[in-house]
């Protein structure tokens, strides 16, 4: 593999595109390292796929600059970035076999055909699909479609690989095991991932750092644990994963339902407040419990199924409970 | 075929007597039933056919209007039947395919009389009924056992008044000489007129043209190939003279007042050596209205109904009687008139009905 | 009754009086060409054998081809980059660019045919323009020649060329394309590895569509053309009207049938024509 181990580190700054009038992305300012496995992560129209295709080179910025290894790559066309990319979808080019979609990128450089081939030969036993080289796109399962966008898009050793929701088109069980491979390859090759997606599991599960992105600006940036338990916003609190919501007076603070407790019975004294059960929901692993309480707010609270089994049920009275460093106040509502 | 034919003459046959009361419903019905035809068929087309009107095949145009105003109104008034158009144009494969198909649905077709002579032969025609049609009212050698000339048309040129004012050209010689008249030419594309231009212009005598001499025609229209256009109609043939695009045409001669006028008098007629055509009705085989047909091809014989037609239409009368009567004004335009009649040459259908088709095909041949 | 509906089903009952029509009113004709050019005017195959006997046929073949295949490449090539741009184009000038392109669907072909003469005939609006500001000093023959007839048959068929290629091109998924350009592919590379290659069918049934179409033109040739153009379709037309050989008619007729068949079937040797005629581009 080329050498990658001065490259691969990008930086944005004040990154601006507006469409008309209307500012998709806005002033984002962002490090990224090199090796980083960073995801960007919000809902739809966000403004991280516009901030991807940016990145890419497909969308001029409107204004700001985006820098790898600090010098300015704003007027580079998309053709010399030399920044790999997965697409939604996939894009693999239909009427070329596996073999030369993957070796696109080194056929287009003029390489010489014994050194694609053993570049190509590379990919394709880096994930794992040695035996399909011949095979057309559409004669593949989506999943090893997957794996061959992947392929071509690291055949050319690109510094930064962009990926756009790679994972869209695959079903929950398959996602899970491609997840897997993707972070290992990662770490195998040491390229700059950069990951957009809008789904939070994939996010938690496979970033070295997030961007929470909303309405065009980035809401919060850090690593998944960071995020998760110390969310800065209740838009961030509630993107990423579940959270309560509890206000005392001009404070607001998040409350993971897993980080409650819940006792039978009313009036504890190391109650934090009390109320009645609304609902009880089964999960398996869990179940999940909504309480009405006295000052008339909605908690969910998540517990083990083992627990209380006989006397939790619909109408009962309980306390709830939770560790001070549980609530963690909001900047903002 | 036959059989077909049969049925069909003699269920029209027995429309027409129930139409006039002969025959009774329930035998007419029984018929039809006998013979498979709709009953709604044979009532909604041919029988009515035959009870009150005749069909005339033409082409279209202002012919429709005229062929009307100067022939129906004297036929109706006289026979009391009406006359409708199919102005769909007669060609011979048209006419063939009507007849073979036995669904004829015309009664007089307006086409050439060596169309006679081809379609007569094979059972495609009605023969002329001469104890209703008359011999002496058409040129003598037009009046054929399937077919009777009633008007004349022919082929003649136009020349353009500025390219040759001085010296205009006076016959096909001049025509086809373009080292002496340089130009463009337009000839006639289905060879009709054109081979017989080809061999005046080379020295064959009007009176001796036929049979043709093939080889020798076709020589002659290939020597002004290169300055020549093809023309399959006479708005193209006009058009071609409007808009200048030759400087010698050949035209239907009785489109040459058009095109005098629509050139402010740019283009001239030149009658000498015209070609006279004659144009024939002919019957289709097994015709809806019978014998009608013949009492309105006499009607066209007539002399008013002549004179009508060339003022309506431009067609020339091919009854000798009228031509005494041609209008001073159109004498320059009718190729029979007192000034015309002396330096026209005739064709000859029996030629071109037994050799038209090859003559067509060498002529294309030779000219693409 | 049963054993018979395990094999059909019962959907082709539905349809089987269109069917039946269908083959009685398609079928039926081609037949009766096919019979004629065998039997009139005498039964064996002296219909076919003129082809080896007459030069005029051969050359009247010859120049149908010649012509339908230069129409062909030109409509093509000028139909591949009208849909393109039209493909490039902003909406609201694409909906401009359609709404011209079906209105063309409108005019006759024999006013489209006259107005090439108004335009580029002796007379003509340019050749007066061009004699006017002494460009020339004798007209250009656009008209009443071969070059006539191509201008008007490409300018007919342009039409025909454009909408297979378009939808051809509404098909392609963008992100190839951009797929491409982020591999490092430069605009001409993408083009000729990628766009070409995927326009393909729609090129394929383009190329049919005009070609079978310029086979059988008629209208045009004989007007432009001045008489000396003489391709199938117009001589077909006077075998049957005019010197009533049926028998060469239905030869030719059948030759062109064959012909068209012949050239599906050498296409589908290449590839599969379902994809050419609007099947999923697989």
């Amino acid at each position: 593999m080329a050498d990658l181990a001065n490259t691969g580190s990008l930086q944005l700054r004040d990154v601006t595109k507006m469409f008309g009038t209307f500012r998709a992305v806005d002033s984002v300012n962002l490090d990224i390292q090199k090796g980083e496995f960073l995801t960007l992560l919000g809902p739809s129209g966000s403004g991280k796929t516009t901030l991807l295709m940016m990145i890419a080179g497909f969308l001029d910025i409107t204004h700001g600059d985006i820098a790898l290894d600090g010098a300015s790559i704003a007027d580079v066309p998309a053709e010399k970035r030399n920044f790999g990319m997965v697409f939604q979808g996939y894009a693999l080019f239909p009427h070329m076999s596996v073999r030369d979609n993957v070796g696109y990128a080194l056929s287009v450089r003029k390489k010489p055909a014994p050194e694609i081939k053993t570049r190509v030969d590379e990919m394709l036993e880096l994930v794992q699909l040695q035996d399909f080289a011949d095979r057309k796109p559409t004669q593949l399962s989506g999943g090893q479609q997957q794996r061959v966008a992947l392929a071509r898009a690291l055949c050319f050793a690109p510094p930064v690989l962009l990926l756009d929701e790679p994972l869209g088109a695959l079903d929950k069980k398959l996602r899970v095991e491609v997840q897997e491979q993707l972070k290992d390859i990662h770490r195998r090759i040491g390229t700059t991932f950069i990951y957009v997606t809008h789904d939070q599991e994939e996010a938690l599960s496979m970033s070295d750092r997030i961007v929470i992105m909303r309405d065009g600006s980035i809401e919060q940036v850090g690593t998944p644990k960071e995020l998760y338990e110390r969310p800065a916003t209740r838009f961030a609190a509630s993107f990423l994963g579940k959270s309560n919501f509890i206000t005392q007076g001009v404070k607001t603070f998040a409350l993971r339902p897993e980080k409650i407790d819940l006792r039978v019975g009313q009036g504890g004294d190391d109650a934090r407040t009390s109320g009645t059960i609304r609902s009880i929901t089964y999960f398996g692993s869990m179940q999940r419990i909504i309480v009405d309480t006295a000052q008339g707010d909605e908690i969910e609270v998540d517990i083990d199924v083992w627990r209380n089994q006989e006397a939790l049920s619909v109408g009962a009275a309980v306390d709830l409970l939770w560790q001070d460093a549980a609530a963690v106040e909001l900047k903002e509502t | 075929m036959q059989d077909k034919q049969f049925m069909k003459e003699m269920l029209t046959d027995s429309a027409q007597a129930y139409k006039q009361g002969r025959m009774d419903r329930r035998t007419f019905l029984a018929l039809c039933g006998a013979s498979g035809v709709a009953l709604t068929a044979v009532m909604a087309g041919d029988a009515e056919a035959a009870a009150d009107h005749v069909v005339m095949w033409n082409w279209g145009g202002q012919s429709e209007e005229c062929h009307g105003s100067a022939i129906g109104d004297a036929f109706t008034a006289s026979t009391g039947k009406g006359l409708r158009f199919d102005t769909s144009g007669p060609l011979e494969g048209k006419i063939k395919e009507m007849v073979e198909s036995g669904n004829v649905t015309a009664d007089v077709a307006d086409a050439d009389l060596f169309n006679a002579v081809s379609l007569g032969p094979t059972g495609h025609l009605e023969p002329i009924d001469y104890s209703v049609v008359s011999k002496d009212k058409t040129l003598p050698g037009y009046a054929l056992e399937y077919g009777v000339s009633v008007i004349l048309y022919g082929y003649a040129f136009v020349y353009d008044t500025e390219a040759y004012g001085d010296n205009p050209p006076q016959n096909w010689a001049d025509f086809f000489d373009t080292a002496k008249f340089p130009g463009m030419r337009s000839l006639y594309k289905w060879a009709n007129g054109s081979l017989e231009a080809a061999l005046m212009a080379d020295g064959v005598a009007g009176d001796a043209l036929y049979p043709l001499d093939m080889d020798r025609a076709l020589a002659k229209i290939k020597s002004i190939k290169d300055e020549s256009l093809y023309w399959g109609s006479g708005s193209e043939a006009h058009s071609m003279c409007v808009n200048g695009e030759v400087s010698m045409g050949m035209v239907w001669q009785n489109r040459g007042r058009n095109i005098e006028n629509d050139t402010d008098g740019r283009y001239k007629l030149v009658n000498n050596q015209a070609l006279a055509m004659p144009g024939a009705y002919i019957v289709p085989k097994g015709n809806p209205a019978g014998a009608a047909a013949m009492q309105f091809i006499a009607t066209a014989q007539e002399v008013p109904a002549q004179l009508a037609l060339l003022d309506c239409l431009g067609m020339t009368p091919s009854n000798p009687a009228a031509f005494g009567q041609i209008p001073e004004d159109q004498q320059p335009y009718a190729i029979t008139s007192a000034m015309n009649i002396d330096k026209i040459v005739y064709n000859d259908p029996t030629w071109w009905g037994e050799n038209g088709g090859d003559a067509v095909n060498a002529f294309l041949d030779t000219i693409s | 009754m049963n054993a018979l509906r395990k094999h059909i089903h019962p959907g082709w009952l539905i349809i089987a009086p269109l069917l039946v029509m269908v083959m009685a009113l398609y079928l039926g004709p081609i037949l009766n060409i096919l019979w004629l050019s065998v039997t009139d005017p005498e039964p064996g195959f002296g219909n076919y054998a003129k082809l080896g006997e007459s030069d005029a046929l051969i050359r009247i073949l010859w120049t149908t081809v010649r012509i339908c295949i230069i129409t062909t490449v030109f409509s093509v090539t000028l139909g591949y980059s009208i849909a393109y741009a039209m493909m490039h184009c902003h909406q609201r000038q694409k909906n401009y660019m359609l709404t011209l392109l079906l209105v063309s669907f409108w005019i006759s072909i024999l006013v489209r045919t006259f107005s090439w003469l108004m335009l580029l005939g002796r007379r003509g609006l340019v050749n007066v323009a061009l004699e006017d500001i002494g460009l020339i000093a004798e007209p250009i023959a656009f008209m009443r020649n071969e070059l006539g007839v191509l201008i008007g048959m490409i300018h007919y068929m342009i039409p025909y060329a454009v909408l297979p290629l378009l939808v051809s091109m509404q098909a392609i998924d963008q992100r190839v394309m951009d797929a491409s350009r982020n591999l490092g592919a430069s605009g001409s590379q993408t083009f000729l590895r990628i766009y070409l290659p995927l326009t393909t069918p729609g090129l394929v049934a383009s190329t049919l569509l005009v070609f079978i179409l310029s086979l059988g033109f008629y209208v045009t040739p004989a007007v432009l053309g001045g008489g000396k153009v003489l391709m199938v379709a117009e001589y077909i037309s006077v075998q049957l009207l005019v010197t009533l050989q049926w028998g060469t008619a239905a030869m030719l007729a059948a030759l062109m049938l064959f012909g068209v068949l012949a050239m599906l079937w050498i296409m589908s040797r290449f590839m599969k024509l379902s994809t050419v005629f609007g099947g999923a581009a697989r």
